[in-house]
């Protein structure tokens, strides 16, 4: 299986959770192994919600940083299905 | 050549949106000098919270609907026909089975659907409350049989209508069966793709410990890929499965036909609209209300009743051509019932997330009084009250630069 993947931006930026969680909810449910999703949130809350879905789901969060106004969160989607 | 105001979608917001409408522009609409007309599916208005009661408190389904007709003001004209095109370039609304009817100004009403269609077993495998007080009911017919087992309810997508409801259906099943006084062989979780009991987290704090004391579970962090109805097993995109005896789905939900098959919604048929004065992005002589948007509030009839009110003083302030519109400050006001006739609000605005607070039986009293004049706050009459409970939900702002045409 290719593990190499396009990348997509999801602007979550001025909602409150579970805005940003909702939103990378439906960028996971459209995307495939290999694929890479950045986050961008104004919630602190988003950094520790997408850290804890990560981890029981197999997924991996590569950057989660201060970026200008936001939080830029990249997840890199390693695992989808059974 | 009269001011002609068109509003599509026959539920709160549209019902409300025309009578505002319809009340301010009287004198005008007698004189010939405007028209509101309201475009909705059918006579049948639902009164959609009562779904809850109906599935879970055996209430009938035929008692919470009244004809649309006896709903709205003298000065709107009803068509009880669907839309079937939006043509915003040219501005023209065409029904299913009518003709075409041209606007100055429109409103976009349209809901959200739910469909349980769109995950591989949801629809046969599941039972909700979510696609009216029929299939409601059937859900009470099967928690009047059950006797022992494991009841699932699915948070089946994101976004959904009024986002307390699998909380709510949780505690009502709770004490439904400690009444039976059979608890002890149902086992009662809420199955949710977040990562608690409840999306925000402040109003997780006061779900949790009720969850606990109560002895229902949570499985977090399941986002629905399909259901297997044969083997009763749902699986997530995370790879977890979940196996029930009764699944009680809150199905994924999309916007309405009309706006997807037009395509200027996004990939689920929401339709992009500006948070604050309601307009359709890209057009200043549409607005688009309620849970028909993409705006990232809850979708329920509060938030549908508010917006409607900016959206209706904003068309009046365009047609008189006022340098100033309302901005809408996304006030939530949701109701969760939680058992032993208590309840919260989840109340937030965009600047301000929910806070936590204590159940009380007050606000109990209050989630059933707001559903007791839903009816006649559907007039208009009711909206001193509105603003004496919540404030402003909307300030008046300037309006910028080529977003009037009069």
């Amino acid at each position: 299986m290719s593990t190499a993947g396009s990348r997509k931006v999801v602007d979550s930026r001025g909602s409150f959770c579970p805005g940003p969680i909702t939103d990378l909810f439906k960028a996971y449910r459209a995307s495939n192994v290999g694929d890479e999703i950045e986050l961008w949130a104004t919630d602190p809350a988003a950094r520790a919600d997408v850290q804890a879905w990560a981890d029981k789901s197999g997924n991996q969060v590569m950057e989660a940083a201060q970026d200008g106004d936001h939080l830029k969160i990249v997840v890199r989607i390693a695992k989808k299905g059974r | 050549m009269p001011q002609r105001l068109v509003v599509v979608g026959g539920g709160t917001g549209g019902t409300l949106t025309a009578n505002i409408l319809g009340a301010k522009l009287r004198d005008r609409v007698r004189s010939g000098d405007a028209e509101v007309t309201l475009i909705g599916d059918g006579f049948r208005h639902s009164f959609q919270p009562a779904n809850l009661d109906i599935a879970f408190k055996g209430s009938r389904p035929d008692s919470h609907d009244r004809d649309e007709t006896s709903l709205l003001r003298k000065e709107v004209s009803f068509i009880p026909d669907p839309a079937a095109k939006i043509d915003l370039a040219n501005r023209v609304v065409t029904t299913t089975s009518g003709g075409p009817h041209e606007y100055d100004y429109l409103v976009i009403a349209t809901g959200a659907e739910a469909a349980p269609e769109t995950i591989p077993g949801l629809k046969e495998g599941s039972l909700n409350f979510h696609t009216g007080p029929q299939n409601a009911a059937r859900i009470w017919e099967a928690v009047r049989d059950f006797k022992k087992g494991r009841i699932g309810v699915l948070v089946g997508g994101v976004p959904h209508k009024c986002p307390p409801s699998p909380d709510e259906a949780l505690f009502m099943l709770d004490e439904y069966f400690r009444r039976r006084g059979i608890r002890g062989d149902v086992e009662l979780s809420l199955v949710t793709p977040y990562p608690r009991p409840y999306p925000a987290a402040k109003i997780a704090d006061v779900v949790e410990p009720l969850f606990q004391e109560k002895g229902i579970k949570t499985v977090p962090f399941f986002n629905l890929e399909s259901v297997d109805p044969g083997a009763k097993k749902a699986f997530s995109l995370e790879g977890d499965e979940f196996g029930y005896d009764l699944l009680i789905a809150v199905p994924p939900h999309r916007g309405a036909k009309v706006i997807r098959d037009l395509g200027f919604g996004d990939e689920e048929g929401w339709i992009p609209t500006d948070r604050g004065n309601m307009r359709v992005k890209g057009f200043d002589d549409a607005y688009a209300i309620g849970d028909a948007t993409d705006i990232p509030v809850s979708k329920s009839g509060v938030v549908a009743h508010l917006e409607s009110k900016v959206a209706a003083l904003n068309v009046l302030a365009d047609i008189d051509g006022s340098a100033t519109e309302n901005e809408y400050n996304g006030r939530i006001n949701c109701p969760m019932e939680v058992g032993s006739r208590r309840a919260i609000f989840v109340s937030a605005t965009y600047k301000d997330p929910p806070s936590d607070q204590a159940p009380s039986m007050v606000k109990y009293a209050m989630k059933r009084g707001f559903g007791m004049i839903y009816w006649s706050a559907l007039s208009g009459s009711w909206e001193w009250m509105m603003d004496a409970y919540f404030g402003p939900t909307s300030e008046p702002s300037t309006k910028a630069a080529g977003q009037s045409k009069a």
